[in-house]
């Protein structure tokens, strides 16, 4: 402190001294500084002591190798802290932990930090949504978290800024707005960091959107590039869309956060459903909707694709995680893509050769009928169309929504939050207009004839594609999971209740007494100081208490309101 | 009379020339509905939409569906375009499921809480889905049910008639 002295103006040196006494010695760690997030750490966010991204490293698995928290001791596991932060709507988001540094966003685009250890409240910050009409945003007024670079923190706004704040102070170093709110684009992503960029991608495929990708740089928010989801006449796939306009509202969102494999340099990214709706209105097969697309990172140019759903009409979105992995099926070892898809088929692909390496249903699949040639397709007869009902599984709610999966690089398991839905659906009239969705269908969630439950995690062997264990649960499963190398799996339960599963055999080994509210969150993990934490924010809502259905009535109960807990062995 | 009367008349000649003006400009907005409609529409609103859009309309998880930042000149929504919306699509859990009764007294609703006036003659399917009205949040608010109340922008929400909707 006496070095300081010397410049250091008095009032500014008594808040030092007020703060270390109103801290305790935990502030010692905090005032020692922010850890830079370069690059490389960045590239080695797997083995950091942080949780550095949405998916805690580039390649999208949620698993993280710390081993203080085993299936031996979890059964000890014990409140580290918690922070009541209220609010009515749905809480998706994911932690990021850097250093001692804790940032948790909130709906409506508020954004938290934390002292990750005692969490006391660092600065809070609000993005502004004044005049903003939250017109055109379906699923929540949610938010999934925010990216790190350098000394900043990256947030993605319903309003479609991308907010750069420095990380120790909460001040806005810069912010960008990528599209004009209300008009049919939105963002509820967190963004990824990747070269000194920040990428993010819009949500919109219910409102005539043409969503994109987009690139800026990290220091100062100017745009590098921007790639459409959906081609605009004469650019490749525009062949499969009809001729005219209807391109400009052809959605393709591209509203979850995507994966990057360095040994490619490549940024894999997926797009959602193809607008409107109702297939019928848009004959081809309507790439890049519901794809999974791999971008040159520094320019965003498109090297390859995989459609998953060709031609869709049931609001299939790809954009569920690409994960990377690497895997061995047959006696041979691959480099894969692993994405379990809303149309309620897992897919395995080879970053290699672009092709299918397998598919198999994990959920109640109809209207994905199976593959040809490693291609996906579809059955004609679950087709809606104006004064035709149609009965399909899965609803348009998928297999599997955007809650991450995760895969267990020691299990060579994924394991996939699932739920079990079907749907009936009808074509309706519709028309373009900004501000209003744009469908040209109507539709209910109802149960799945073959399963009584509305959820289950499931895990399946990477090596051979056979389910290795199932977890049913009478109501939806809508966490995200997270893996380590303690053999356990987390995740969170409509009811309130944080599980840690044996990863090999999916047995409960731990659960946390009822927290506030269910939880729509996934789990995220740290190290501090020897310590492993797990926190997970409770706050229920999302899609599902929206369009669910049927299935509303099961949920309608449950309590909201948005609470962080975090726990540890001490 | 001094120059300062005449001064002065001058003036309120002026103002009220111009405030004649506004009121023109302002015309009121069309009668489309009943008051009973908007009533019924009311407690179907609180039944089948608060959940979502809030009891006083002000937006939850679906977007608010009263004031300036609903029916808004930018957004540009004409009554034809919110009435067949809403009456295919929602609400969200069940589009469609509603009768056509019902979903007229909710547009209904819908105009007398931003500020469109009852009158003699109820909304149609047919008036509805053909109106090419602008749907424009208008200041002064029609209270409900006889309550006389009125309020310049955005002020402190109206009181809804409350229904026993469980
Ligand atoms: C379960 C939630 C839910 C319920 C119940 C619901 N809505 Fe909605 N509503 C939404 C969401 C979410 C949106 C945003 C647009 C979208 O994705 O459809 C919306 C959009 C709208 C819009 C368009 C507003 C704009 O500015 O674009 C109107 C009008 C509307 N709803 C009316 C109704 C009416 C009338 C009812 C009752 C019959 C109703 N809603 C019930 C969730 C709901």
């Amino acid at each position: 402190m006496t070095r300081f002295q010397a410049f250091l103006p008095r009032r500014c040196l008594w808040r030092i001294v007020l703060s270390a006494v109103l801290l305790g010695p935990a502030a010692g760690a905090i005032a020692a500084g922010y850890p830079v997030v370069t690059n490389a750490r960045l590239l080695h966010a797997a083995s950091d002591n942080g949780w550095l991204m949405f998916l805690r490293d580039y390649t999208g698995d949620s698993y993280a190798p710390f081993r203080e928290i085993s299936t031996r001791n979890v059964s000890g596991l014990k409140p580290a802290w918690d922070y009541k932060i209220g609010m009515r709507q749905g809480f998706e988001g994911s932690p990021i932990v850097n250093g001692r540094y804790m940032f948790v966003t909130t709906p409506k685009d508020h954004l938290i930090a934390f002292d990750a250890v005692t969490g006391k409240v660092l600065w809070k910050y609000q993005k502004s949504l004044a005049g903003v009409g939250l017109k055109t945003v379906c699923c929540d007024v949610v938010n999934r978290g925010v990216a790190l670079y350098g000394n900043n923190v990256y947030m993605a706004t319903l309003d479609n800024y991308v907010v750069a704040l420095n990380a120790q102070t909460g001040k806005v170093v810069w912010q960008k707005q990528i599209k004009p709110a209300d008009v049919g684009y939105a963002m509820t992503l967190a963004p990824l960091t990747l070269e000194g960029m920040v990428i993010v991608g819009t949500s919109g495929g219910e409102y005539g959107a043409r969503d994109f990708v987009v690139a800026l740089d990290a220091n100062t928010g100017r745009e590098i590039w921007r790639q459409y989801t959906v081609p605009s006449p004469g650019q490749p796939g525009s062949d499969t869309w009809p001729k005219g306009k209807i391109y400009r509202h052809g959605g393709g969102s591209a509203w979850l956060t995507g994966t990057y494999d360095p040994s490619s340099n490549t940024l894999f990214w997926g797009g959602g459903n193809p607008g409107p709706w109702l297939a019928r209105l848009r004959p081809g097969k309507n790439l890049f909707t519901d794809s999974l697309q791999a971008f040159n990172p520094r320019t965003g140019q498109r090297k390859w694709y995989y459609q998953y759903t060709p031609h869709d009409s049931w609001d299939y979105d790809g954009v569920n995680t690409p994960m990377i992995t690497s895997l061995t099926y047959h006696g041979r070892r691959y480099q894969a893509i692993v994405h379990a898809d809303r149309n309620g088929w897992l897919y395995v692909i080879d970053r290699r050769t672009h092709k299918l390496i397998y598919a198999v249903p994990f959920a109640h699949a109809i209207s994905l009928a199976g593959f040809r040639d490693g291609l996906p397709y579809t059955d004609d007869a679950v087709r809606p169309a104006v004064g035709k009902q149609i009965f399909t599984c899965p609803s348009f709610l998928g297999g599997k929504n955007w809650w991450p999966a995760s895969v267990d690089p020691a299990t060579h398991m994924v394991y996939v939050p699932t739920i079990h839905t079907c749907m009936t659906m009808k074509g309706a009239p519709t028309f373009y207009k900004p501000g209003l969705p744009y469908l040209g269908e109507t539709f209910k969630v109802v149960h799945d004839p073959n399963d009584s439950n509305w959820g289950a995690l499931q895990a399946f062997d990477l090596d051979t594609g056979k389910r290795a264990w199932n977890r049913e649960t009478r109501l939806p499963w809508d966490a995200g999971a997270m893996s380590t190398a303690g053999g356990l799996v987390f995740s969170g339960t409509p009811q309130g209740h944080l599980l840690a599963l044996d990863a090999r055999t999916g047995q409960v080994l731990w659960k946390s007494p009822k927290l506030s509210s269910g939880i729509i969150a996934p789990p995220v993990t740290y190290r501090v100081d020897g310590t492993q934490y797990v926190a997970i924010l409770a706050g229920w809502g999302g899609a599902t208490p929206i369009w669910g259905g049927d299935m509303v009535k099961s949920v309608a109960n449950i309590p909201v309101g948005g609470h962080l807990y975090v726990y540890s062995l001490k | 009379m001094s120059i300062r009367l005449l001064q002065i008349s001058a003036y309120v000649l002026v103002l009220s020339a111009l405030l004649l003006q506004r009121a023109e400009a302002a015309s009121p907005p069309p009668a489309l509905y009943t008051r009973s409609q908007a009533l019924q529409g009311a407690s179907a609103f609180e039944w089948k939409c608060a959940s979502c859009h809030g009891h006083h309309l002000q937006g939850g998880v679906g977007p608010a569906l009263e004031g300036p930042v609903f029916a808004s000149a930018k957004s540009g929504f004409t009554i034809q375009q919110i009435y067949e919306f809403l009456s295919v699509e929602m609400p969200a859990y069940a589009p469609g499921s509603l009768t056509r009764t019902q979903y007229l007294d909710i547009t209904a609703f819908l105009l007398q809480q931003n500020g469109y006036p009852a009158g003699s003659r109820a909304l149609t399917d047919r008036i509805a889905s053909e109106s090419t009205v602008p749907l424009l949040f208008q200041a002064v608010v029609q209270a409900p049910a006889g309550v006389a109340k009125s309020r310049a922008g955005a002020g402190k929400p109206l009181a809804i008639p409350r229904t026993n909707a469980p």
